[in-house]
């Protein structure tokens, strides 16, 4: 199908690899081994020092923190060669450029010279949501389109009706911000200045949109010499044919790596506590079935298409994630490109909010997204736990306690962005150890958090703290890492935009697993008309200097308190007033009651654990003053915890029928579907109600 | 007649060089005593003054300047056998050094370990969570007190350190780089509390002092480095020291920098000796290149296990946005960046089924023990030396001047076993791959190190050293897209020699925003007081730290580094500022010029955005100790026949469709500056061999460098 304006719903299918063609076939075929070995080690050299210029010359949060995805496409647009911590840009980046080839590359009003360049941002090509934007430029080479270079970042402000890329309050895509498909930005080398003014002009944060932008057309740049060079040396057959011959061999590879996991069907729903602006449950009903050489992704039984509401994701946002835990966990020895997908497949339902059609609003996408990804490790870590138990870990938090920002910084500069807490999560618990504490974030693998001076040098706030969160990862044999909370006072400015992206504050979202426990729900809470500016002032002892401090402890704070969901439209907040927000922890593993009590000790010892968590989860006994363990009564309290649990327990049948009858209430089942299975046809007996 | 010694501790030998006032060259190696490096440090004085015909008291006397750069303080960071330190922050902030940033799990680990998300793991701290404690007290950005700190809160956090037994201090609070004040009334306290004629007394380490740079982390983490292996290195030092009173020598010793310079042991901070040993060894090689004119280099050193690669840019050693990790630790020191690779001699060669069968070389490496096969000591995997064995290029009996004879059977055997077999593949083919794929590696990783820093890497000299750099340098050249090599004569002490002529310098630096050009108002800078007064005081701390070395101000030189970036971004440009003030609007918009033209340059005139505003982040003042080193010893070139030198020929495999070829092989002992030869030939010198390609020529210059030339292209 060709579609002039509007949306082109088949090339978005086509994240495989093209088929070969007779040119890349031949040319595949002279490739001598040693020089492709070569190859590949200078491409990579190539990829990493775009993505290294890319970082160093971007001003967004994510940019500035290391989320960025920078590659080498062929001449058909699939992405061979990528440096990226963010594996979904590893299959999703393609998609416009796709497009671009498709559509512009030999229309006569746009077509595709050296010197061109072309950004985007249209989520239904990129497969996420406004705020990942891209560029890439043509490498021709003799009249020969060879490849396409690009980086895929993601810039914080996309000109949404709230700012910060993720509307809470979207209801069509209208309300997101720029949409923009691939446009030619600029030609002969040089940006067109009416374009950059238009794009500035659509968003809250013009200088970083253009930054960004210009920091990823330099990297691309860079890359192109270098490309160039490339194949002066060695002819473009060459260049065609062992580009092509990374896809080729990739996909080899991901399908031997699968052959060698164990069949079976590994089922994981997952749940979601909100739709942007009001708290309601959504269900992600993931099967991943395995069989042979091949993976299948189904999520048939998943809720229904939100008409008015941002979580809907499309379909390829989800392959997409599904290659975060390919690439960084379970094809981590394989190169990062759209070949790992030869051995992938998937099924989506057509009236699902994982499969967004039309206009819906898509901005929050990521959320679904990430929710989705846990799901696939809690099924990857029963899938690979026969066959390579270092690879069947628990789910890292999601990340997605995002505080957004807008406004005017202390020096009077206009700023919206996100705080880069976001990448403060902690990783799952895994086989022999604990997860990692604040390890990061599981789908930007190669960002960071910064430091808190970084931060309030150029955005009107003051930390109250940021410290690690105790008790904020799911406990286990093996617990999850430590996640961190902090607290913000706006400083230095009249007033500011302050509001919250994320899910997870009436259920837990991060699962254990093998017994381990959940990563507790996490909420915030604000404070306007603040007292902590005099608190500050005055010294005052009580001041919390953590989360688990501030309700462990108590505040002296006083004010307007409010308790409200991760997921919070953006407001104004006056100097002085207060914001806290946890980023929380891993998934824990295994069974508590088998963690070895000398570590439970070191995690007091260290504020990771609380004393009430060390006696009623991990039953481990401690003299409270000293901390010294109990060895004896911690046996006994262990074996009086597991008896306990034998009187618990029930026939499964007998549980199954008390399950069954259980349903929550209707009020947050209007998004759902039916209940239980949101797939079933409406009986018109609405157990709910 | 004087001499100048420089000395290099590495991991499995301590290299010795002395440049005598005469310009002559004397030096040695001896095996690293890890036990106590001055045993091994004191041998080798002895051996340098035996080869110099003088005793030792007597060759003492004679030093003029003993320059000594150690690897104390990183073993005491590896071994963790620093003392028990408490670290005070601001309350609120006590898990910053756990945090990390995050993303700590990565620093300091190689790219294949950060690619398994599944088996990540932090580094074991150098403090542990309970000694650390929190004081009340908060600066904003702009240094103003939010908080006050009081002595009460002070005196309460430092018992609870002192009861949990810490041994020194480490204090670092948020913003302290732009008003100490805090810190300053904490070492205060702690010494009124812990007066220094008292045996409690107690070491205080701020960061403000150490690095009053912006970041918390790399900030913290730097005078945490610094505190930990102070103690340390100030024993072993005092202990040599000792040593070389009672051996006659009388000056003080000087340590190397990895900023570049040196200074006396009592004027250094111990993280700054942190991998000083290749600073010294780009210092030798731009000090060499400069003599045969040559002015951008990069300098690499080839051992067993890994790959060093350092670039000197306009003859001189620059930081450039670099972040130092020292061990697994982010620090925020103005060090020259010098980037190891997992790629040596050792390094191993194996089959990726997964991959189709593609052949790998590393990162696994064998070390040097067992090391490769060929050294006969339980090596069981092939490696590059292995290759190198047998496609000819190493002489078994005279490997290292004779004193490791090769077992050639085990190489055969390993890489017929593990490589040449699983490919299909004859065992000569597959050591010529296995050689082609590590200098690939090596002339690609060099060349995006050379093109980071914004300089085109065809256009410089590559200087090849360390115990394979000869062996491989017309291997990995091409890669880069270099003509020129030079092996130095004493490529095998690179950094004992570069150490021996380094002058005195040290970087003073200051964290300071300064708007030079404002993007609310769109104009530039007006009040230049905040700039011209961080550039006063840090003039005022160089000339002051040097008069106490010695120097009066007229024998000092300055030179202004600063850290721009447009608007928010978040990395930095460094920028040499055209005057060390600025007087005027034109100096403005001059310094404004000098980063866009220089970001320009390097990222493409596109990506320049003056528009957004430009901020200078930090200064660095670098003030050297203006010194001519002695001149080296140079014989004149002679005639280019180097026909009295050849000591044999043996088969050697420059092309496995072609096989070995009859290979004529020099002594380079018997060689004399200005004789010249074509490849394919190989060179065999006590320290390493040089294998001259088909396509290149060698010549010896006068001060017995190898000038490798390529003529092929």
């Amino acid at each position: 199908m060709s579609i002039k304006y509007g949306r082109d719903t088949e090339v978005v299918h086509r994240l495989r690899p093209e088929p070969v063609t007779a040119r890349e076939q031949a040319a595949q075929a002279a490739v001598a081994d040693l020089d492709f070995e070569i190859f590949q080690h200078k491409m990579q050299m190539i990829a990493l020092e775009g993505k290294e210029t890319t970082m160093k010359l971007g001003a967004s949060t994510a940019m500035r923190w290391g989320d960025v995805a920078f590659g080498v496409y062929t001449a058909q647009g699939d992405l061979a060669i990528c440096a990226t911590g963010i594996y979904h840009h590893a299959v999703l980046s393609q998609l416009p450029v796709k497009y671009l080839v498709k559509h512009l590359k030999d229309d006569p009003s746009v077509g595709v010279r050296n010197g061109d360049s072309f950004f985007y941002n249209d989520p239904f090509y990129g497969g996420v949501h406004n705020a990942d934007m891209g560029l890439c430029v043509p490498v021709i080479v003799d009249g020969e389109l060879v490849c396409f270079i690009g980086a895929a970042v993601h810039t914080g402000e996309a000109g949404g009706s709230e700012p910060g890329g993720m509307v809470n309050g979207a209801k069509s895509r209208y309300d997101e911000g720029l949409l923009v498909p691939p446009i030619k930005v600029g030609e002969n080398f040089t940006l067109k200045e009416d374009l950059l003014a238009m794009l500035a002009t659509m968003t809250r944060d013009p200088r970083t949109m253009i930054l960004d932008l210009k920091a990823r057309l330099a990297a691309a740049r860079i890359a192109e010499r270098r490309v160039r060079d490339l194949i002066a040396d060695k002819g473009v057959a060459f260049f065609v044919g062992a580009l092509r011959k990374v896809l080729t061999v990739t996909g080899a590879a991901a399908r031997r790596k699968v052959a060698a996991l164990n069949d079976g069907v590994y089922r994981q729903p997952r749940f979601l506590d909100t739709v942007g602006p009001e708290s309601q449950l959504l269900k992600i009903n993931l099967a991943v079935e395995k069989k042979g050489e091949r993976i299948t992704l189904v999520l048939d039984g998943s809720s229904p298409l939100l008409p008015d509401r941002p979580l809907n994701t499309y379909f390829q946002g989800i392959i997409g994630l599904a290659m975060v835990y390919f690439c960084g966990w379970l094809f981590h020895d394989l190169p990062a490109n759209n070949g790992l997908l030869e051995a992938i497949d998937w099924r989506f339902p057509e009236d699902s909010f994982v499969n967004a059609k039309g206009d819906v609003p898509v901005s929050y996408a990521p959320a679904t997204q990430v929710a989705f990804t846990q799901g696939m490790f809690m099924a990857g870590a029963r899938m690979t736990y026969a066959t390579d138990p270092s690879r069947a870990v628990g789910a890292w938090y999601t990340g997605f306690a995002v505080t957004v920002f807008a406004g005017l910084n202390q020096w009077g500069e206009p700023m919206a962005d996100i705080t880069p807490e976001i990448n403060a999560t902690g990783a799952g618990g895994r086989p022999g150890r604990d997860g990692v504490d604040c390890a990061g974030a599981f789908f930007a693998t190669m960002s960071d958090c910064g430091d808190v001076e970084s931060t309030e040098s150029d955005r009107p706030f003051l930390y109250l703290f940021r410290n690690f969160f105790d008790n904020s990862y799911g406990h286990g044999k093996h617990r999850g890492g430590s996640g961190v909370g902090f607290g913000l006072k706006v400083h230095g400015v009249p007033w500011v935009v302050l509001g919250g992206m994320g899910f997870g504050s009436h259920f837990p979202a991060t699962l254990g697993i093998f017994g381990g426990r959940a990563a507790p729900p996490a909420f915030v809470q604000t404070v306007h008309g603040s007292n902590a500016g005099t608190l500050l002032r005055d010294a005052d002892p009580r001041l919390p200097n953590s989360m688990g401090a501030l309700y462990g402890r108590g505040t002296p704070e006083e004010g307007q308190r409010g308790y409200g969901n991760l997921a919070a439209p953006p407001s104004p907040f006056s100097e002085g007033d207060t914001y806290y927000v946890p980023v929380t922890g891993g998934a824990g593993y295994g069974d508590p009651l088998q963690r070895d009590p000398a570590a439970v000790v070191r995690d007091l010892r260290a504020g990771r654990c609380t004393v009430q968590a060390a006696r009623d989860v991990y039953r481990v006994v401690v003299d409270p003053h000293t901390l010294h363990l109990d060895e004896a009564a911690t046996e006994a309290a262990r074996t009086q915890a597991r008896q306990d649990r034998l009187r618990r327990a029930k026939p499964y049948a007998a549980f199954e029928r008390e399950w069954e009858r259980q349903s929550p209430p209707a009020a947050i089942l209007r998004y759902y579907g039916a209940f239980p299975d949101p797939a079933a046809p409406a009986t018109g007996q609405d157990r709910a109600a | 007649m004087g001499f100048n010694v420089g000395i290099d501790i590495g991991g499995t030998f301590t290299d010795l060089c002395s440049v005598g006032t005469d310009g002559r060259i004397v030096t040695c190696k001896t095996p690293t005593t890890h036990y106590d490096l001055s045993v091994g440090f004191m041998r080798g004085v002895r051996d340098l003054a035996r080869r110099s015909g003088l005793s030792l008291p007597r060759y003492l006397e004679q030093v003029e300047a003993l320059r000594y750069s150690t690897t104390v303080g990183t073993n005491a960071l590896i071994e963790r056998s620093g003392p028990k330190l408490g670290l005070i922050t601001t309350a609120g902030f006590e898990d910053t050094i756990f945090i990390g940033r995050g993303r700590s799990w990565a620093d300091g680990a190689s790219v294949h370990e950060v690619r398994d998300m599944a088996t990540i793991e932090k580094p074991a701290p150098l403090i542990d969570p309970d000694m650390v404690v929190g004081v009340r007290e908060r600066m904003d950005c702009h240094g103003s007190v939010v908080m006050p700190l009081t002595r009460e809160e002070i005196l309460e956090k430092l018992q609870t350190l002192v009861d949990r037994g810490a041994m020194g201090f480490v204090v670092s609070l948020l913003w302290s780089f732009v008003n100490p004040e805090h810190e300053r009334l904490i070492k205060q306290v702690i010494e009124e509390e812990y007066p220094e004629d008292y045996l409690g007394a107690m070491p205080v380490t701020l960061s403000s002092e150490v690095s009053p740079k912006a970041g918390e982390y790399t900030r913290t983490m730097t005078a945490v480095v610094n505190a930990y292996i102070h103690g340390i290195m100030a024993q072993e030092l005092s202990r040599l020291g000792t040593e070389l009173r009672a051996a006659s020598f009388t000056k003080p010793v000087i340590l190397v920098h990895n900023t570049g310079g040196t200074k006396k042991v009592s004027r250094t901070r111990a993280v700054l000796t942190h991998n000083a040993g290749p600073v010294a060894g780009m210092h030798g090689a731009a000090r060499l290149g400069s003599l045969s004119g040559f002015r951008d280099i990069v300098f690499t050193d080839m051992g067993g296990t890994s790959f060093d690669i350092g670039v000197v840019a306009g003859g001189e050693l620059r930081a450039q946005d670099f972040i130092p990790v020292i061990d697994r630790w982010r620090t925020n020191i103005p060090a020259i960046e010098v980037k190891s690779i997992g790629a040596g001699g050792g390094s191993i060669a194996w089959v990726n089924r997964l991959m189709d069968g593609q052949l790998e070389v590393g990162p696994q490496s064998a070390g040097s023990m067992p090391g490769p096969a060929c050294y006969d000591q339980g090596g069981a995997e092939p490696t590059v030396t292995d290759a190198d064995l047998v496609l000819g290029y190493l002489n078994p009996d005279n490997y290292l001047g004779g004193d490791m004879p090769l077992d050639a059977e085990a190489s055969e055997r390993v890489i017929e076993e593990k490589v040449a077999k699983p490919l299909g593949i004859p065992v000569q083919e597959a050591a010529w791959r296995i050689r082609r794929l590590v200098d690939a590696r090596m002339g690609q990783e060099v060349f995006n190190e050379v093109a980071l820093k914004g300089h085109d890497p065809r256009t410089f000299v590559v200087f090849a050293c360390g115990g394979a750099g000869a062996t491989h340098a017309c291997g990995f050249a091409p890669y880069i897209g270099a003509r020129t090599v030079v092996i130095p004569a004493v490529s095998s002490v690179s950094g004992a020699f570069g150490a021996s002529s380094m002058e005195i310098s040290q970087v003073w630096e200051q964290s300071r925003t300064i708007k030079l050009f404002r993007y609310d108002r769109q104009e530039y800078l007006a009040d230049l007081g905040a700039f011209n007064g961080v550039v006063e005081t840090l003039r005022g701390q160089a000339l002051r730290d040097l008069r106490l070395e010695g120097f009066g101000p007229e024998r000092v030189r300055l030179r202004l580094d600063l850290d721009m970036r447009y608007g928010s971004q978040y990395n930095l440009t460094k920028v040499t500022a055209p005057s060390l003030h600025l007087t005027g609007r034109a100096d403005v918009e001059a310094l404004c010029a000098a980063f866009t033209g220089l970001y320009s340059r390097v990222y493409s005139p596109e990506a320049a955005f003056p528009a957004g505003g430009i901020n200078v982040e930090c200064f660095y003042l670098t003030a050297s100790v203006i010194a001519e080193p002695p001149p080296l010893t140079s014989a004149a070139a002679g005639p280019p026949d180097p026909a009295k030198a050849l000591s044999g020929s043996r088969p050697a495999c420059f092309d496995p469709a072609e096989g070995p070829r009859a290979t004529a092989v020099y002594d380079w002992t018997r060689l004399k500056p200005g004789h010249s030869l074509s490849g394919p030939a190989l060179i065999e010198a006590p320290d390493t061999t040089y294998v001259v390609e088909p396509g290149w020529t060698y010549r010896m210059d006068e001060l017995r460098n190898g000038i490798l030339t390529r003529t092929d292209a």
